[in-house]
């Protein structure tokens, strides 16, 4: 018995004299203190939550020497000994710099991504904007820094020239990623927008990773593995496809094949041009994904197309002579990439992409045979030190095999170059804290036909200037290849010139953004010539600049189930190059352009409607029989489009889109015959759409099990 | 000696016993915590502790489980999108520590996929493709890994009928759904007091509200 009160005993005085309170205080770096950290002994239940003053107070039976642990979100853990009759302790807590709290360096770059946590776009608000025809360039074309230049349907940012804006799929350049068009037309990306999970279009100021742009990157990530199967089958008044996706255990196949004719829909509606053969093309996509590991991931792409269309051009100054002109394209492009941790700081990105264009075109008796081969290789390491501090390297090889036939009556006339770019590049990236980001780079250019080495620094900072706003500055140099006809000429021209100074105001609340940013570019090395085609007249000393201020706000809160946005884009720009006689603004400027896209879901007719509106200043034009170099100047430029979808069930929807709703004459500019008439007068012809509206109807329909999917965010 | 020897045995049961039921006793006090908890700080405070519990015991999947749960309940008590997908990604990391102690088990399934649905809450729009086909793929492999799972029953029943809202036709096979997760529900026990049990009254509560007007 006396043995049990014994044992008894001593268990209670184990309980008793093992009883240890705890205090403190957990704040952080600043002395805030921090409420609802979880403070707790190592390996125990014994602990406690901070309240609102950062204090803590815990009992535990545990006597040793222990480590009390202090954890909380957003913050580096904690630990810290306490020596067995430690009672109490203050702790400090080191911010943790992620993705959510770290300010955003946002000069130049628009970004979208699916997850959207601070984005200003999604994909899907590109896709679905009216007027854009479910391209991605049409779509953006319709944030500021762009200016409307409707003939060509390419994306002309900042006084920049169509040329002047690369495409990067996952990382790799793309060659020739518009699908030909008729002269004067407006060309299509190849690229189906359903194909990206996000985005990022850059004005200016871009990452020291991409070369050979001089204006802007337009950064596309493909999407990841595919979580279902499904099939879609499209019916369009301009053709037809279907696509297939098939998701397997740790890899997903996607494939989709597109016909598209335009013949019945020019039989319908009358166009200004005379086709003899209306646009046909057939476009084949291929994906595919796997998982290699837990983190890493191989993606395989393909799209092969093969088109062609042939029309009769009126000769401007005998308008009832008729030539023929024929245009055809075969494409292909192939591109791999593959990215892995190799461990918690080192990151692999890798890549390769194969381009094949040949394209052909034919007024008359001349015609253009031009055959591209590209390849292009790359390899991105990246090294996270900390939370703060970030390395990203890299290596990458462009090539291009350009050759190009001109013919007419008297024979034809060969022109070919081979040019290899080899470049390398280096990133720093230092948070001094969550709300003061800096990122300096410089990219190294070699380019084999000039044998020149190119030094581009690039440097950006952002600075958060409350919890919604932050300001960023960026500054850059960059570099691209003339335009391939003066290479073909004179295969050592050297390559032109950029600089940019971007200053840019950010805010970012629940379902509202605005964004100032002002612009300064510098243009120099710009080609100069006499004669295109005459290399002895090439100088290489044009320069010019482009400076400006581009608006943007957003509102998705204020009117119920409504989504809008205006942007407002001021240019002011000059430029001497290719046969300029002096500085003058090019015809592919225009100083002000704004757009409003208004986007509605209407419950009672289970639809979402879509408005946009578009607006461009005049732009100039040559007239020669004025003495004044390119003082014409075309009407402003409105246009209003509308686009409606209609979700019949889950899975069939139908949809109809018209652009210049308002039916207005937009003119582009004039064309001038090459010689004056009997009266020395050169005729005129305006560059106008080939019709006044465009009228879009199509059937989508979805076969998936899961009857969630409808093809409704494609749209 | 012997009786010493047959007390000191007793002890060290009792020692063991104790400290198996003090893994008991410590989440049958925080579990309701969890559930009745009215602010995000007392919600806070009761998934703190859950994470004292799961570092300690290395072996159990249990305390991740709700708090996971707890920060799903957390994400619900916020407005912006912002705060929400905060608590929703540390919801899915609990799912995840949970899944590396006791990988395939359908409770934690139907609870990632829980942590999907209610991240497409947030922005149906432009995240309804995603994440209604990852909410949809974890609610199946849930009924797949142990169709006997209640709670897997009911949230594909509740995802089913939102997207059937959605896009404005039937109830998408809800109901049905429901009414098996009803019939689980009445005939549930669980395998210890601290196995998940929750979800009968909504599931009723749902029934209610959204089967019983077909028969009108």
């Amino acid at each position: 018995m006396r043995t049990i009160i014994y044992y008894s005993f001593l268990l209670l005085s184990l309980s008793l004299v093992g009883q240890r309170i705890i205090t403190g205080k957990v704040v952080e770096k600043s002395g805030d203190p921090l409420m609802g950290v979880n403070v707790y002994l190592k390996g125990t239940y014994d602990g406690a939550t901070t309240d609102i003053e950062g204090n803590f107070s815990f009992t535990t039976y545990e006597k040793d020497s222990l480590i009390l642990i202090a954890s909380f979100i957003g913050f580096h853990e904690a630990a810290i000994p306490l020596s067995s009759d430690q009672s109490s302790t203050e702790v400090t807590l080191r911010e943790k710099i992620s993705e959510l709290n770290a300010v955003v360096i946002t000069a130049g770059a628009f970004h979208a991504s699916e997850e959207g946590k601070r984005e200003v776009l999604k994909p899907l608000d590109i896709v679905t904007t009216a007027g854009a025809t479910a391209d991605v360039p049409g779509a953006l074309n319709t944030l500021p820094g762009t200016q409307t230049v409707g003939e060509t349907g390419r994306l002309f940012v900042r006084g920049g020239d169509g040329r002047e804006t690369k495409t990067f799929i996952d990382g790799m350049l793309v060659h020739n990623e518009y699908s030909p068009s008729a002269p004067n037309t407006p060309s299509r990306s190849r690229f189906s927008p359903f194909m990206f999970k996000g985005m990022s279009f850059s004005t200016g100021g871009y990452s020291a990773e991409y070369g050979q742009a001089l204006s802007s990157a337009l950064i596309l990530q493909s999407k990841d593995l595919a979580e279902n199967n499904r099939t879609d089958i499209s019916i369009m008044s301009v053709g037809a496809d279907v696509s297939t996706t098939r998701a397997f255990e740790n890899s997903s196949f996607a494939g989709k094949l597109q016909y598209t004719n335009l013949t019945p829909y020019f039989e319908l509606a009358p166009q200004n041009l005379n086709w003899d053969k209306a646009p046909e093309e057939v476009n084949g996509n291929f994906a595919y994904r796997m998982k290699t590991s837990k983190t890493g991931m191989l993606k395989v792409y393909s799209n092969l197309s093969k088109s062609s269309m042939d029309l009769f051009e009126s000769d401007i100054a005998n308008p009832e002579v008729d030539k023929p002109v024929s245009v055809a394209n075969d494409y292909a492009h192939f591109n791999l990439s593959y990215r892995e941790l190799l461990s918690k700081k080192w990151g692999l990105k890798t890549g390769a992409s194969y381009t094949r264009s040949n394209d052909y075109a034919s007024l008359d008796s001349d015609s253009r045979d031009q055959n591209l081969i590209g390849f292009h290789g790359k390899v991105v390491a990246d090294y996270q030190h900390s939370d703060r501090i970030a390395f990203l390297g890299g290596a990458e090889l462009i090539e291009r095999e350009v050759d190009q036939v001109l013919s007419d009556e008297s024979g034809s006339f060969n022109q070919d170059f081979n040019e290899r770019i080899s470049a390398s590049f280096l990133e720093a990236e230092w948070f001094a804290s969550s709300s003061f980001g800096f990122k300096g780079g410089i990219r190294a250019e070699h380019n084999n036909l000039t044998e020149t080495q190119t030094f581009a620094p690039r440097l950006s900072a952002a600075y958060k200037t409350g919890a919604l706003s932050q300001v960023s500055i960026a500054y850059g140099e960059f570099y691209q290849a003339p335009q391939d006809q003066i290479i073909l000429s004179q295969p050592a021209a050297a390559p032109e010139k950029a600089k940019h100074f971007i200053a840019n105001y950010q805010w970012l609340g629940e379902g509202q953004s605005f964004r100032i940013e002002a612009y300064n570019k510098q243009y120099d090395q710009l080609v100069r010539y006499n004669q295109i085609f005459d290399p002895f007249t090439y100088r290489f000393n044009g320069d010019g600049h482009a400076r400006g201020v581009d608006l943007f706000w957003r509102d998705t809160k204020t009117f119920k189930n409504t989504d809008y946005w205006v942007s407002y884009s001021y240019l002011d720009t000059e430029r001497t190059f290719r046969d300029f006689p002096g500085s003058f603004t090019p015809s592919f400027a225009s100083s002000h352009n704004f757009s409003v896209v208004v986007k509605k879901f209407i419950d009672e007719i289970k639809s979402q409607v879509g408005l946009t509106y578009s607006f461009a200043s005049p732009r100039t034009y040559h007239d020669p029989n004025t003495e004044q170099y390119l003082s014409g100047r075309t009407p402003s430029y409105h246009d209003l489009s509308f686009n409606i979808s209609y979700l019949y069930s889950s899975q069939v929807i139908v949809h109809a889109m018209v652009n210049n709703v308002l039916g207005i004459n937009n003119i582009y500019g004039y064309e001038f015959a090459d010689a004056p008439d009997v009266n020395g007068v050169y005729a005129s012809r305006a560059i106008t759409p080939a019709a006044r509206r465009f009228i879009f109807l199509g059937v989508f329909i979805t076969l998936s099990k899961n009857k969630g999917i409808n093809q409704l965010p494609n749209l | 000696m012997r009786k010493n020897l047959f007390i000191l045995l007793g002890l060290l049961v009792a020692t063991i016993s104790l400290a198996n039921g003090q893994f008991e006793k410590a989440m049958g006090k925080t579990i309701p915590e969890i559930f009745k908890a009215e602010t995000p700080d007392a919600l806070q405070s009761a998934i703190n502790q859950l994470n004292r519990i799961g570092e300690a015991e290395a072996d159990r999947w249990e305390p991740y489980y709700y708090v996971a749960f707890g920060y799903i309940r957390m994400s619900d008590m916020y407005e912006s999108g912002t705060d929400k997908d905060k608590y929703l990604d540390l919801a899915l990391e609990a799912v995840d520590k949970g899944d590396q102690i006791n990988p395939n088990d359908s409770e934690l399934t139907a609870l990632r996929g829980y942590v999907h649905m209610m991240r497409l809450v947030v922005d149906p729009a432009t995240r309804g493709m995603k994440y209604s086909g990852m909410a949809f793929n974890s609610f199946q492999t849930a009924v797949q890994q142990n169709s006997e799972n209640p709670r897997a029953h009911y949230l594909l029943g509740r995802m089913q009928y939102g997207t059937a809202q959605f896009m404005g036709n039937g109830d998408g096979g809800a109901c049905e759904s429901l009414n098996r997760a009803k019939e689980l529900f009445e005939n549930e026990q669980p395998e210890s007091p601290i196995a998940p049990q929750w979800g009968k009254e909504t599931n009723e509560k749902t029934i209610a509200m959204i089967c019983n007007k077909e028969g009108e």
